[in-house]
């Protein structure tokens, strides 16, 4: 039974309950973790099964129980902390920012950080501006965090397991829309290094380079462009601290065109910063500037149709590539 | 509000055009359909119609420059107030949008009052706004990878035609390395480079495309008299009555209207004759669609038609694409005894045409040999002598 069809947000929970099982030194903690299985369920069933010690509920007090999270993991502790969504994060910016990605350093390497902290962001249905939040740009700017950002079952699975596993402190950003996701899930295949960008689809025209939900846009994108004769790779980062660059080097190197397709806001973004790396490694390869299709520079909005055109949309995708490679229709007949 | 008037895409092959003249100059009101411009394409001229009411705005693109087809050459604009105003927003998303000289706004006429300064109005026909990238090839952008590989590949720059929005990309670097190489200059006489015509380049670059055709020919002598006497006694024209031949002999060896392609031979169940007509401004070659199964006097109308529409340079590419089977009479000239035509790409066999003696006239096919073999075009030309003694046979 190597592989099965499972959701994301099942993926995560098989991950939980492997290292759990595997280390006792791993224990949970957060919000609502416990009775009531977390607010996507990701943490369903390991309250019954692993006890009130080792699944841990907390009171709304996010710089507490993350702070916490740091104290434990530098008593030698393995944890998981979850923040109910992205946006209460900011209110753990302290002992994430100033603790977790310092601590290693200042102590010379005396203290390792085996924290976690998972959280889901992204906008999803209507949940109004403070709820629809990408923050990767902030945590991204912080040296000596590290941030996972799975987009398949598979991915979270693995990547979930070997940021508990390592001795960082590893944020794991989740998406709203992708814990219900389904997708193959192979416990047995051999992981991915945890940092290491995947080639989701092969082309040769040019490359579009996402993470997280972006790649579902691509690769949806990627397909249409495939019947316009415009063949598109399509690159899922997987992490944006520290960015495999390699991977999308190679990629530029042989499409000598790229996008960067991201869900956060457009203004000094991970796109920002893939575009400019990118157009400064691979200049002399590029056959065209470097595009970024991104979310409008504005609060997310309440209303339905104006929270889906502030994000990009598959066909934004295929208009910009359709730019680069230079078929666009001309439109206007003599 | 604004709209751009781009260089049309006639063709599919067509990639740039050279704007002939301007009709319609910046403020004058256009209804849809009208005509804008002239452009020559690389085989005729075509009149630009406007594809809404409204009125012409600058800055116009200049005439006689190769102008890459999509680029903006004009806009079009709703009101008389637009056209000396184009808002600034817009012109930023134009990429050929010049830069506005502080000189030229002086010099405008004060008419106007004073304008928010978001809304600088700039001069929209002075011919010295053209952007300098389409007249100093020196200047051209290339995008970076381009430009390593002309490095690589030891191409100029200014060799290269651009493509779309006038950049030059990889693939335009490419397609002038894989021209044929230019002749070495340097110990010859002193020289001076006339551009090719657009036309003649097209001819030039379709000659350049069929060179890989592995081609033999067959030469016939045939007696025309009976033809000649039946062309005066109906008055029909010659030419029509051979490509009417030819095309009665392609439907009874359907090889002939076959042509090669990767995935194999293309089969056509019509045949078009094209036939090569010369005029004073190069080579072109109407065709005569379903030549062997429509009346010949209706044959004999498009013929007029085509004839009309050469001589006014006025041809679109659905009057001279797509031929299955050519023909080519320089027989007309009474020194030329006999010639060899080049098969064009698409087409298995072209008829050379040579000169009566008084005795026969030579004709000589030119074959595709993937597509027939001697035998073929011999049994072609021995069907085709039979018609041409007997035309009282197939006339009717």
């Amino acid at each position: 039974m190597a592989t099965e069809d499972i959701t994301y947000w099942q993926a995560l929970n098989r991950a939980l309950d492997a290292e759990l099982a595997e280390d006792d030194s791993v224990f949970i903690l957060g919000e609502d973790v416990g009775l009531y299985g977390g607010s996507y369920r990701v943490t369903e069933g390991l309250y019954a099964k692993y006890g009130s010690w080792r699944v841990r509920d907390t009171p709304i007090s996010e710089a507490s129980f993350t702070g916490l999270g740091v104290g434990a993991a530098m008593t030698g502790m393995r944890p998981v902390v979850e923040i109910m969504t992205i946006n209460f994060a900011l209110l753990a910016l302290d002992p994430l920012v100033n603790m977790a990605a310092k601590i290693p350093f200042m102590s010379g390497g005396q203290f390792p950080m085996p924290l976690v902290v998972r959280m889901p962001g992204g906008v999803a249905k209507q949940l109004g501006a403070q709820h629809s939040q990408r923050l990767e740009h902030t945590l991204m700017n912080v040296p000596g965090l590290r941030i996972a950002v799975p987009a398949t079952p598979q991915d979270a699975y693995w990547q979930l397991r070997q940021a508990i596993a390592s001795d960082d402190p590893i944020i794991l950003l989740e998406h709203d829309l992708l814990y219900f996701s389904k997708g193959l899930l192979d416990v047995e295949a051999v992981p991915l290094p945890m940092h290491r960008a995947a080639v989701r689809r092969a082309g040769r025209d040019v490359t579009l380079v996402g993470y997280s939900r972006s790649v579902e846009l691509c690769l949806r994108a990627a397909r249409q462009l495939a019947d316009v004769g415009i063949e598109a790779e399509v690159i899922d980062l997987r992490s944006l601290s520290p960015i495999d660059w390699e991977t999308c080097i190679t990629s530029v190197e042989k499409t000598h065109r790229f996008i960067v397709v991201e869900e956060d806001c457009r203004f000094a973004g991970a796109g920002a910063e893939v575009a400019a790396t990118l157009s400064e490694r691979c200049f002399f390869s590029l056959d065209a500037p470097a595009k970024r299709v991104a979310a409008l520079d504005i609060p997310t909005p309440f209303n339905g149709s104006l929270e889906s055109a502030s994000i990009p949309t598959v066909e934004d995708v295929i208009s910009q590539a359709q730019q680069l490679c230079s078929v666009a229709d001309p439109g206007v007949k003599p | 509000m604004k709209q751009t008037v781009p260089m049309p895409a006639l063709s599919d092959t067509m990639a740039t055009g050279r704007l002939v003249r301007w009709l319609k100059q910046p403020g004058d009101p256009v209804k849809r359909g009208d005509v804008l411009a002239e452009v020559e394409t690389d085989k005729a001229v075509l009149e630009v119609e406007s594809f809404a009411d409204g009125f012409l705005a600058g800055p116009l693109a200049p005439i006689d420059t190769d102008i890459p087809v999509r680029q903006t050459i004009a806009y079009l604009v709703d009101s008389a107030e637009e056209v000396v105003a184009p808002s600034a927003s817009e012109e930023e998303t134009e990429p050929k949008a010049p830069a506005v000289e502080p000189a030229v706004e002086r010099a405008r006429p004060a008419k106007h009052p004073a304008t928010p300064s978001t809304t600088a109005p700039r001069a929209a026909t002075s011919p010295s706004n053209t952007p300098r990238t389409l007249t100093d090839p020196n200047r051209r952008p290339a995008s970076p990878y381009a430009r390593t590989l002309a490095a690589d590949l030891g191409i100029d720059l200014a060799d290269v035609v651009p493509g779309a929005g006038g950049m030059i990309h990889a693939a335009e670097v490419l397609a002038t390395a894989l021209q044929p190489r230019s002749p070495d200059l340097h110990f010859g006489p002193p020289y001076q480079i006339e551009p090719l015509s657009p036309m003649h380049r097209a001819v030039a670059d379709n000659m350049t495309a069929t060179q890989g055709t592995p081609t033999f020919r067959v030469t016939a002598r045939i007696p025309l008299d009976a033809l000649q006497a039946t062309s005066k006694e109906t008055n029909t024209s010659l030419t029509l009555l051979l490509a009417r031949a030819c095309a009665l002999t392609v439907k009874q060896f359907p090889r002939f209207n076959a042509c090669h392609t990767p995935s194999g031979l293309a089969i056509r169940d019509r045949v078009d004759v094209g036939i090569a007509v010369d005029f004073e401004a190069g080579l072109l070659t109407p065709v005569l669609r379903d030549a062997a199964d429509r009346p010949l006097e209706e044959l004999a109308e498009d013929w007029r038609i085509l004839r009309g529409k050469v001589r006014s340079r006025r041809v679109v590419p659905e009057d001279y694409q797509g031929a299955t089977f050519y023909v080519s009479n320089l027989g007309t000239f009474s020194i030329v005894h006999s010639f060899e035509a080049i098969v064009p790409l698409g087409a298995a066999a072209i008829l050379a045409i040579g000169a009566d003696d008084r005795t026969a006239t030579t004709f000589t096919l030119s074959c595709d040999h993937r597509v027939v073999f001697g035998a073929d075009a011999a049994r072609f030309l021995e069907a085709l002598a039979g018609r041409l003694r007997n035309p009282g046979s197939w006339l009717g």
